[in-house]
């Protein structure tokens, strides 16, 4: 066992650092860093091209399909890298979701159109899986695709699709045959364009005032069949695939390490008593519980990154990751807003974070963003399989129950 | 001991509840937050009308002269049905800093106001580094300029500020901090005014060099930082009986919904760990009931600083107790609980904002300990 990093991925970090401060100006990180919902497009995009032009937008897939080959500690210090330097993210729904689907099922022809307009984020894509009666259950959707000549024709009702204003493609599971159990019936089809007939959209606004998401309803829109991935109602293979395909993405763990920085920062300047926030008994002893679980998570990370062996199944493992990393979203938000007090009511939508540069002292420019993620991350135990969800998978998995 | 409500307070919880139920809609509540106020003018007018502004007033200033619990009784029912509008900052906590006041002419004319509903008056008190009102140092400066004062100084997020048709405002004299009735359409104040999360306003004001007359002045030195306290008290107790109500309405909203949101064909009710979450939330709203009761008993019979230890107490354990519930709300009920369209969400900023305002849950823990 050799728990260090070694000589080349130090290298590797410093070449990273190097490319971030390249490339990153000082106001696209200060709007990456107030971390408003939905992110600003353009510079989300911009960087999606720039990663991808140097070949490094997506560290997870394999080199053949144009990932970096990096190994799993130089993806991590990739990540971390980026997020601390205050680079746009990029979207998951390409490269995180579907891309490796693509790459995985798809045709030799899918591939080579869609794979690299997903490394040069030139297509956002619209996710199509919930539905208003199929949530935890996902198992139960009802939207249907029925074949007529060369064609799929889709009728039904998609919710929870993130930042659908930004999207060109989408990925939908659809029911491809009724009469089998639900889990056979299913299928992954592509539509190439969201702006396509008898398909329209509606923002859905979130309680922190976000059109983070919105449904997407499907009347009679016409999909050619060769879009359909893999074979018909094997869409539940991919759409298990997907979801579990990286373990790790979910335990948000470089945003963790980033917001603990950005409450040190805001403990520093707030002050109680006289003195700065941080050095209040109170609060340094809640910041020290959430640093430590931050680091325990960390090291999760990185045992199932490098495939650490372990008595449990990595199944279970993954779930760890899960529950913990979105509770401690919570918690760390929850941490942040208390950070600043009462300054914290204050509602800044997107565009007045986007613009708020802290001119006004009283209204420091630490303070847009953090309420509204606080609000935000109240959705994190609930999408990608809610934390309930989880333990049911924990209770299965490492105890057969 | 007696818990039963009396007949007076049975009426007024009863006549609440109605109003609620038919008037505290979502969409109103929303619609509320639309507005230049941030509140609704309707429901101002209405809750006049009932009596509910006159409630903490005295009766010799032509109030109901109501008692912590009537006020209670009544915050309860307006907590589930998320009122925004000033009803604490207007009637408890001016109402109660201008009863405490010497100042025969101004006290009678603006507690008859706030009495009628036809005039709001607010605290702006927080300064520099001050987290609450509570926990801060005043800087602002009232200097003598003949019979009365010229006031400079500048205070934050006085909450309805811009609305309001006077801010009681605290200022260094001689002597000590005083505290003085300004109008807003007093000469040299700048106000700077921002949305909060739950649609309501605060406000930033600058005076510079503000005229005040001989008869502004609310409370001598000597006599206002522990009527701020009381005051301050008697404002958390009214806005932790609403945190109860809020917690209420979740738990009647949520078990309602997971009796009817199906997954894996049957109701999420059926699932036990549900259940339990449900239960968990119920034994939290239960002890929040419980301590609030302990801290009217003591507002009712203790002294001041009793009531000091007793209110942060309350509020140490509700701020909990609601963050809880309203989460878990939030949680049971998925994506739903997530959005603007659908109540759980607003009553989990309701939270954030009860437990942010006169103190936040961290300084009360410690205060109640003192």
């Amino acid at each position: 066992m050799n728990l260090q990093f070694s000589a080349q991925h130090e290298a590797f970090r410093e070449e990273v650092r190097a490319f971030l401060r390249e490339h990153l100006t000082e106001e696209i990180v200060r709007r990456t860093h107030v971390g408003m919902h939905p992110p600003c497009e353009d510079e989300r995009r911009w960087w999606n091209r720039v990663l991808g032009e140097k070949g490094w937008s997506a560290p997870q897939w394999p080199k053949e399909y144009g990932g970096p080959g990096w190994d799993p500690i130089c993806q991590h210090i990739f990540e971390y890298e980026c997020r601390a330097a205050g680079a746009p993210e990029l979207r998951w729904q390409g490269l995180r979701l579907i891309g490796p689907v693509i790459y995985t099922f798809a045709t030799p022809e899918q591939k080579a159109r869609y794979l690299p307009e997903i490394l040069m984020g030139s297509h956002m894509w619209a996710q199509g899986f919930s539905e208003p009666g199929a949530g935890s259950d996902l198992a139960s959707l009802k939207t249907t695709a029925v074949l007529d000549g060369d064609h799929y024709v889709l009728n039904g009702q998609k919710l929870w699709t993130s930042e659908l204003q930004y999207c060109e493609r989408g990925f939908f599971l659809v029911r491809t045959d009724s009469t089998v159990k639900p889990q056979k019936g299913i299928s992954m089809i592509v539509i190439d364009d969201m702006n396509a007939p008898g398909i329209t959209t509606r923002l859905t606004t979130l309680i922190n005032g976000a059109e983070a998401t919105g449904e997407v309803f499907l009347d009679n829109v016409r999909v050619p069949k060769e879009n359909l991935i893999g074979l018909p109602n094997t869409g539940w293979d991919q759409a298990k695939f997907l979801l579990t395909n990286e373990r790790t993405s979910s335990a948000e763990i470089y945003k963790a390490l980033v917001d603990l920085h950005r409450i040190h920062d805001i403990a520093s300047h707030e002050r109680k008593n006289g003195k700065p926030l941080l050095e209040d008994p109170e609060f340094s002893s809640r910041l020290a519980r959430i640093t430590v679980e931050v680091q325990a998570l960390e090291w999760s990370v990185l045992r199932v990154l490098c495939n650490a062996p372990s008595r449990h199944s990595v199944d279970a493992r993954a779930s760890v990751l899960k529950i913990r990393g979105s509770e401690l979203q919570q918690k760390i938000a929850e941490l942040a807003v208390d950070a600043l007090g009462q300054r914290s009511l204050r509602l800044y939508l997107r565009e007045e974070g986007f613009a708020e540069t802290g001119a006004n002292p009283l209204w420091p420019g630490y303070v847009p963003g953090i309420t509204g993620d606080l609000m935000y991350t109240r959705a994190y135990t609930i999408f990608g399989g809610a934390k309930e969800v989880q333990k049911n998978i924990i209770a299965k998995m490492a105890f057969g129950l | 001991m007696d818990f039963e409500l009396s007949d007076e307070q049975k009426m007024l919880a009863d006549a609440a509840q109605r109003y609620v139920r038919e008037e505290c809609t979502l969409e109103a509540h929303r619609a509320a937050a639309a507005t230049p106020e941030g509140f609704s003018r309707d429901h101002w007018n209405q809750f006049a009308e009932m009596g509910w502004l006159a409630l903490a007033i005295p009766e010799d200033a032509g109030g109901l002269g109501g008692s912590p619990v009537d006020m209670a009784v009544l915050m309860e029912q307006l907590g589930e049905g998320l009122v925004v509008e000033p009803i604490v900052d207007s009637t408890v906590l001016c109402g109660t800093l201008l009863a405490k006041s010497d100042n025969a002419g101004l006290r009678a004319k603006l507690l008859e106001g706030i009495a009628t509903g036809e005039c709001i008056v607010t605290l702006a008190h927080i300064e520099g580094d001050g987290r609450s009102e509570y926990e801060t140092q005043v800087g602002a400066t009232a200097t003598r300029a003949g019979e009365g004062w010229t006031l400079s100084g500048t205070k934050q997020r006085v909450f309805h500020g811009q609305t309001a048709d006077y801010w009681l405002v605290t200022a260094r004299m001689e002597g000590g901090v005083g505290l003085f009735a300004v109008a807003r359409d007093a000469t040299g104040v700048t106000v700077d005014t921002h949305r909060m999360i739950d649609g309501t306003q605060a406000s930033d004001l600058s005076f510079n060099g503000t005229a005040l007359g001989a008869d502004a002045l609310v409370l001598a030195p000597g006599a206002t930082q522990a009527a701020l306290e009381e005051a301050l008290d008697r404002a958390n107790l009214a806005t932790t009986a609403a945190a109860i109500g809020s917690m209420e309405a979740v738990m009647a909203i949520t078990a309602e919904y997971i009796k009817t949101r199906v997954q894996y064909g049957k109701p999420l009710s059926t699932f036990q760990a549900l259940q339990h979450r449900m239960a968990e939330m119920f034994v939290e709203t239960d002890q929040a009931h419980s301590i609030l009761y302990r801290s009217l008993s003591i507002a009712l019979s203790g002294s001041a600083a009793d009531l000091g230890k007793a209110v942060s107490a309350a509020k140490a354990l509700v701020t909990q107790a609601c963050q809880f519930v309203t989460a878990q709300g939030i949680q049971l009920h998925g994506g739903i609980g997530c959005t603007e369209e659908y109540v759980i969400g607003h009553h989990y900023k309701a939270m954030i904002v009860y437990e942010k305002r006169y103190g936040d849950a961290s300084f009360h823990l410690a205060r109640s300990a003192r």
